[in-house]
C-alpha cells in the first residue's frame, strides 16, 4: 500500500550524502527564501537551481512530472485570471476580444515558478532520506520532541486508517453499495467517516496505553547519530550563499 | 504475599466510568518462572486485567503487588514498565514507530540507556524472537507473524520480569502460531498468556484461571480443567479437540 505521503528514498543519490541535520537546514530555508522572489528573472534562476538539486537528488523523472503537474493544474486555476485582471498597467496587449495585462501575466508567471522551485526543493530534500530520519534532524535541529514524536505516530496511523478505510469500501461494495450524489448515499459517506473517526479514536486510546506502557514520558529518544563532514559544511554554505544572493539581486530588479 | 509470587491480586475490581463492573474481586498468584494461561469469554476482563496490572487503569492501593511494586502508588506506577512486558492483541497499536529498530530501541531509550546498550538490546531481542535483518522495514509491511515478533521483540528488549501476552496467536497464520508456541516456553521470567486458543494454553501454560464476568471461577492444570466440558460450557468455552 502506497500514501501519498509516501516518497520513493534514493538513497544513492549524491544528495543523499548530506547530513541530513545540515540538508534539512539548507534547503528549509532556501524553499522560504523561493517564496520571497518577486521577479522573473531571479525566479527562473530559482527554478534552474532547484532542477539541480532534482538532478542531484535523481527524483524519479515520472514520478516528479506527475506531482508537478498535478500541482500546475490546482494552481491553473487561480494563476489563469490574473492576466484578465487589472494591475493598473499603462499598456494592456488586446488580442482579439481579451484584453492582457502584462504585468498579470509576469505575476502568473513568478508564482508558478516559485510554486515549481518551492515542490521541487521540498521534494528534493523529502526524497534523498528515510521520513523517520528527516524527523530525527529536525529534532537536532531544535524542533520539539512532542511534535516530531506527533509528526511520527501520524505518518506510522494514516497507513492503519488508510488500511481500514479501504476494508470498509470493500465492504460497501460487496453489499452493493455504488457512490452516487443522492441523500442516502451522503448519509452513507457520512457514516463511514463517522465509523472511521471513532475507529481511529479507539487504535489512539489503545496506542497511548502501548506508550505508556514502555515508559513513553513525552520526550523523544532517538538512536540515530548524525556526523558532520567538510562536505556538509561546504554544501549549506554553498546552497546558503546562492540563495542569499538570489535574494539580493532580486531586491536590486525590484 | 508468598515469597516466590511475582504477581500477588487480591479482590481486584474495576469498573470503567459509567459501564458495567470488568473485574469482580479477583485473586490469584503468579509465582516466578511460571506461566499461567488466563481463558474466558469475550468480554469476561482478561485485557482489563493486564491493563490493570501494567498499571495503565488505575487500581485502589493494596488490591495487587507486581513484581514487589503497587501499581496504585504513583512511584511504583513509573517503574512498572522495567517489570513488567504486555503485548497487546493488535500488534498495530504498539507497533508505533516508523521503523521496526526505532519500535524495539524504544522501550530501553526511555529506560534511559544508552545507545550501544539499546544496540545490544535490540540485536539480542531481535534474535530472539527470530526477526533478525527486520530492523530497517516499515512496521504497516510486516505480515501479521512478523508483526508479532517484533511486537514481543520491542517488549523483551526492556527486559522485564513478568510477561502478559493478550492473545498472542491472533492474526497468526498456521505457521506463525506454531512458531510461537515454540517460542512461549523459550522466553525468560514469569508470564500470563490470555487467549481463546485452548490448545497453546495446554502446550505453553503449566496452570490455567478462568475468568468470566469478571471473576476468577477456577484455576487448576490445565489438562484438568480445560476437559471439564460441564464448567467449559458454563463459562461460554470449549474442550480443546485433543482433550476429547
Amino acid at each position: 500500500m502506497t500514501l501519498a505521503v509516501a516518497f520513493p528514498v534514493r538513497l544513492g543519490a549524491p544528495l543523499s550524502r548530506v547530513d541530513p541535520r545540515w540538508k534539512l537546514a539548507a534547503l528549509v530555508p532556501v524553499a522560504a527564501v523561493a517564496g520571497m522572489l518577486q521577479t522573473l528573472g531571479a525566479a527562473s534562476a530559482a527554478l534552474i537551481g532547484a532542477f539541480v538539486l532534482a538532478a542531484l537528488a535523481r527524483l524519479p523523472l515520472r514520478w516528479y512530472l506527475d506531482r508537478i503537474a498535478t500541482l500546475a493544474a490546482a494552481l491553473a486555476l487561480f494563476l489563469a485570471l490574473l492576466p484578465f485582471l487589472d494591475h493598473g498597467d499603462e499598456g494592456r496587449w488586446t488580442v482579439g476580444f481579451l484584453s492582457l495585462s502584462p504585468k498579470g501575466l509576469t505575476l502568473a508567471a513568478v508564482l508558478l515558478l516559485k510554486a515549481l522551485t518551492v515542490t521541487t526543493v521540498l521534494l528534493a530534500a523529502a526524497t534523498t532520506a528515510p521520513m523517520q530520519v528527516h524527523l530525527k534532524a529536525l529534532h537536532a535541529l531544535g524542533v520539539p520532541g512532542l511534535v516530531v514524536q506527533l509528526s511520527a505516530l501520524t505518518l506510522r496511523y494514516l497507513a492503519v486508517v488508510h488500511a481500514e478505510f479501504s476494508r470498509i469500501r470493500i465492504a460497501l461494495r460487496v453489499r452493493g453499495y455504488r457512490q452516487r450524489f443522492t441523500p442516502a448515499s451522503l448519509r452513507t459517506v457520512g457514516h463511514v467517516t463517522g465509523m472511521l473517526l471513532v475507529r481511529a479514536s479507539d487504535q489512539s486510546e489503545r496506542v497511548a496505553q502501548a506508550l505508556r506502557c514502555r515508559g513513553f514520558d513525552g520526550r523523544f529518544h532517538a538512536l540515530t547519530q548524525f556526523q558532520t563532514s567538510v562536505w556538509d559544511v561546504a554544501f549549506f554554505l554553498m546552497v546558503a550563499g546562492t540563495a542569499t544572493g538570489l535574494l539580493y539581486w532580486d531586491l536590486l530588479q525590484r | 504475599m508468598p515469597p516466590d509470587a511475582v504477581i500477588d491480586v487480591r479482590g481486584l475490581t474495576f469498573a470503567y466510568p459509567g459501564g458495567p463492573t470488568a473485574l469482580n474481586g479477583v485473586s490469584f498468584q503468579l509465582a516466578a518462572g511460571e506461566s499461567v494461561g488466563l481463558v474466558g469469554p469475550n468480554g469476561a476482563g482478561k485485557t482489563t486485567l493486564f491493563l490493570c496490572l501494567s498499571g495503565v487503569l488505575p487500581v485502589k492501593p493494596g488490591m495487587a503487588r507486581v513484581a514487589g511494586l503497587d501499581p496504585a502508588v504513583a512511584t511504583d506506577k513509573r517503574r512498572l514498565p522495567t517489570k513488567v512486558g504486555i503485548i497487546f492483541q493488535n500488534s498495530d497499536d504498539q507497533l508505533f514507530n516508523t521503523t521496526v529498530l526505532d519500535d524495539v530501541a524504544f522501550g530501553p531509550l526511555n529506560l534511559g540507556c544508552q545507545p550501544e546498550e539499546v544496540r545490544k538490546r535490540v540485536a539480542e531481542a531481535l534474535a530472539r524472537v527470530g526477526a533478525e535483518g527486520l530492523e530497517q522495514r516499515v512496521p504497516q509491511l510486516l505480515s501479521g507473524g512478523e508483526k508479532r515478533r517484533v511486537a514481543l521483540a520491542g517488549v523483551l528488549a526492556m527486559h522485564p520480569e513478568i510477561l502478559l501476552l493478550d492473545e498472542p496467536s491472533m492474526y497468526l497464520d498456521p505457521r506463525g502460531r506454531r512458531e510461537l508456541i515454540r517460542l512461549l516456553p523459550t522466553l525468560p521470567g514469569s508470564r500470563i498468556v490470555a487467549s481463546h486458543d485452548l490448545e497453546m494454553i495446554l502446550e505453553t501454560c503449566q496452570r490455567t484461571l478462568i475468568l468470566d464476568q469478571g471473576r476468577v471461577v477456577a484455576q487448576g492444570q490445565p489438562r484438568e480443567l480445560l476437559a471439564n466440558a460441564a464448567l467449559m460450557e458454563r463459562h461460554g468455552l470449549e474442550v480443546p479437540y485433543s482433550l476429547r
